[in-house]
């Protein structure tokens, strides 16, 4: 399965954001989207998640680059993990987990609540509690419990680890990388680091373009600077 | 010193013309249409800044010469053509014309000058320009502050010594003339100094320098509560002779030299401390509206959903245990609030009957009407027969020919703007970025979960309307057809459906707010206008019930019908998070 971006383009006023992206995303792959701030990151998951409208452009799914037949990209294919994770205050996690799992006919639970909440290493004194007490890394979890459960073919991963502990950040990368299986996982980030140590292959998102960069040479000392020099504008050199 | 006051006045006054500038483009590119249009090369446009430089120099001028000018001007024609007629009707015991005005102009000044003081002293307000000096540019607060009192005294000095001089050509003493601006630089430094002992006061016992709203409140009615007594006394023709007015004036400019020490002695830190707890930058009001969602984030724990209720229905549920009092509250105390004024309204039609007829025939009436009310008649009494005067044709009209006047008190216990707010922010933002949440039938079925309930939320207020509605009828001789009375209550219903399915409606086709729970967007508001312009020309419409009742049976729904198709059909388009 291949995820198509075509001739992608987003203008917020007078500023183009995205200039005619066009890149074809792999199964199995995680693919670190690696951008300045302001680069455009954000923008392109909300144009790929729907929530804000694009100029000009299509998605779709094919089974590989000589299929002729295009699927459609539909809600339920995507999940999406924002980097300000966002939870049903009202709700308490385990009420949120149940209540997901109600409303998706389709999922076949394999566990029960409790080896999710295990499974996500959230806490047992948390999955009673109102999410709106939940900690920053806790509530990230909990986003990523569900997109894991829904199993979407495409997986959007914005900036997820900003802003998390070493030790939390270090149990999400392996559930990040435990689920790349059978889908697409897109995971931006601005930190290089980040992105050379989890990703498969590195994306550059820069002038509104998406550039591939070769990751053979990963082990070589020159691989941080040949990213930064591809990422530096004209204008930072003078 | 002055050299450095000079530079800091510089700054300042650069700094608010950049932000003045910057403001007024920025506003420019966010109103529609025009905005559009507008590039961002407007923000380094040196030749429209140095235009706007101008016109701020001339506001500065405007308010140097004009306001001040016009303040005083007033005071002073007051007391002008008060000195003619107090000479006319001899009413200043042998003082001449001169030393009347004089006088006069003092005695008013005082009350004028005071009366600022208690209201307003503006020097501890952190604006723009002093926020991004102070807290960004790390400037001393406290010559910040002498800078800007010194040249905001200058100003006030220089325009009373030009308002000064008409007074002196239309006949006021000379000593009025010079006299008033050093009183004023006084009264103003006695503000300035109560300002700093109070700060003082309240840094002692570790409380926030703010400039209490309240307080300011109560100032402004002591200064309104004062005003007619001021006015009564100046209109019998009182005035306060020289002497005791010269005292008063001295103990004032007495204070006012204290006010200026404290002022001078006053260090930099309670000068930053009162400007750190007194920003008033638009932006940081953004901030104190955020505050506003905390008023949804009072979320109750207790207890979980008992039942089977499963999906949507469980969410559903949830959410209004969690949120029963953010909820209910409006539509229950608004039930209240009418139910206690029709238990008042009976309990007095009951008192003055048991006054005039005594206690057997009041509880004979109250009996025999009871079963009249339960039996859907009219009221019937031999001893107090049924008034047959214009007022009690007038209320049967209105309970039989103008229900769809209901419609306003029911707009008004109506929650739904509001939970749909929580709903927002404690619910959907969260949801929304699930694939799920987006999908067609989910939303539909999510939908008619929350009609249901909003429309359950407003069953308090439908009765309680529905019920004085009959009460006036009952009280006008009863039902001029059987069911009369439920076709009220089913109006009423009606009525609040209508209410609820269009702010639920709007929700899903605009969902019009922003992380800060805000209501934005133009199409909003438009459809918000004409909705609102509609209903408000439709209440007036008379129709009898048993016409009504049946056609808004069908417009009920059929609007329900064509709103629920619109959100099918464009809800998973534009009920998402604003960018």
């Amino acid at each position: 399965m291949e995820f198509v971006i075509s001739h992608l383009v987003k203008n917020y006023g007078s500023k183009q954001v995205l200039k005619d992206v066009d890149f074809v995303f792999e199964e199995g792959r995680i693919y670190g989207l690696l951008g300045r701030n302001g680069s455009g990151k954000t923008t392109f998951f909300n144009c790929v998640n729907g929530d804000i409208d694009y100029n000009s452009g299509s998605f779709y799914f094919r089974e590989n680059k000589d299929s002729e037949d295009k699927t459609a990209l539909m809600p339920q294919d995507i999940g999406y993990l924002v980097s300000t994770p966002t939870v049903p205050e009202f709700m308490t996690g385990r009420e949120f987990l149940k209540f997901f799992l109600e409303v998706h006919d389709e999922i076949t639970p394999d566990k029960t609540i409790d080896e999710y909440f295990d499974y996500m290493m959230v806490p047992e004194d948390d999955r009673d509690r109102l999410l709106k007490d939940y900690s920053h890394g806790t509530k990230n979890k909990m986003q990523m419990l569900l997109n894991i459960i829904a199993s979407p073919k495409l997986m959007l991963l914005d900036e997820p680890l900003t802003s998390l502990d070493v030790i939390i950040a270090e149990e999400m990368k392996n559930v990040i990388r435990s689920q790349k299986q059978g889908k697409i996982t897109i995971f931006s980030t601005h930190l290089l680091d980040v992105a050379v140590d989890l990703c498969d292959q590195i994306v550059l998102l820069h002038n509104g373009r998406l550039e591939p960069i070769d990751k053979n040479d990963l082990g070589d000392a020159a691989f941080k600077d040949k990213i930064i020099n591809a990422l530096r504008d004209a204008d930072d050199d003078q | 010193m002055i050299s450095e006051y000079k530079n800091i006045l510089f700054k300042v006054i650069h700094l608010r013309s950049i932000i003045g500038y910057n403001s007024l483009v920025f506003a420019l590119k966010k109103t529609p249409i025009i905005g559009s249009l507008i590039p961002d090369k407007l923000y380094s446009t040196t030749f429209l800044k140095v235009i706007y430089w101008v016109f701020h120099i001339i506001i500065e001028t405007f308010k140097l010469f004009i306001g001040k000018i016009f303040g005083l001007g007033i005071i002073y024609l007051a007391a002008f053509l008060l000195s003619d007629q107090y000479i006319e009707h001899e009413l200043g015991m042998g003082m001449s014309r001169s030393a009347i005005y004089g006088t006069l102009g003092l005695f008013f000044f005082l009350v004028y000058a005071l009366c600022g003081i208690l209201i307003r002293v503006p020097y501890f307000n952190c604006t723009t320009e002093k926020e991004y000096l102070v807290f960004m540019l790390r400037m001393d607060a406290k010559k910040l502050n002498d800078t800007l009192i010194y040249y905001d005294l200058a100003k006030l000095f220089i325009g009373y010594v030009i308002a000064g001089l008409f007074a002196v050509i239309t006949g006021a003493p000379f000593w009025l003339w010079l006299g008033i601006p050093f009183l004023a630089l006084l009264i103003k430094f006695l503000g300035i100094g109560l300002q700093i002992m109070g700060f003082k006061v309240r840094t002692k016992f570790h409380r926030s320098l703010k400039i209490s709203a309240i307080a300011y409140l109560i100032r402004l009615s002591v200064v309104l509560l004062a005003i007619p007594f001021f006015i009564v006394f100046v209109a019998n023709g009182y005035f306060i002779p020289v002497i005791p007015l010269v005292i008063v004036t001295g103990l004032i400019a007495a204070a006012g030299i204290w006010g200026f020490t404290v002022f001078l002695k006053s260090d930099t830190n309670i000068h930053r401390r009162a400007l750190h707890d007194n920003i008033s930058r638009p932006e940081i009001k953004t901030t104190s509206q955020y505050d506003n969602t905390k008023s949804f984030k009072k979320i109750k724990a207790k207890g979980t959903v008992k039942g089977d209720k499963k999906g949507f229905d469980y969410l559903n549920a949830l959410f209004v245990k969690r949120h029963w009092t953010m909820l209910c509250m409006k539509p229950v105390v608004f039930t209240i609030i009418i139910a206690a004024i029709l238990i008042l309204l009976i309990g007095e039609f009951i008192y003055g009957y048991y006054t005039r007829f005594g206690s057997d025939n009041c509880w004979n009436m109250v009996l025999t009407n009871l079963v009249n009310m339960v039996t859907f008649r009219g009221y019937d009494d031999a001893l107090l027969p049924l008034g047959t005067e214009s007022a009690f044709q007038f209320f049967r009209y209105v309970a039989q020919s103008h229900l769809l006047g209901m419609m306003i008190p029911l707009s008004i216990a109506d929650n739904s703007f509001k939970t749909t707010q929580a709903m927002f922010i404690n619910c959907d933002n969260s949801l929304m970025t699930f694939s799920f949440f987006k999908q067609r039938e989910k939303i539909i079925k999510l939908f008619d979960i929350r009609l249901k309930q909003l429309i359950r939320l407003n069953i308090g207020p439908v009765i309680a309307c529905g019920l004085s509605a009959n009460l006036m009828l009952f009280a006008s001789g009863g039902q001029s057809y059987p069911g009369e009375y439920l076709v009220t209550i089913l109006v009423a219903f009606l009525l609040s459906v209508l209410t609820s399915v269009t702010w639920l409606s709007l929700y899903y086709l605009f969902q019009p707010f922003t992380t800060s729970v805000i209501a934005k967007g133009g199409a909003y508001r438009i459809t918000s206008i004409i909705i609102y312009s509609v209903a408000a020309i439709i209440v007036w419409v008379p129709m009898v019930s048993y016409i009504l009742a049946p056609v808004l049976l069908v417009v009920t729904a059929a609007y329900v019908f064509f709103m629920r198709k619109m959100v099918y059909k464009h809800a998973p388009n534009t009920w998402r998070i604003k960018a």
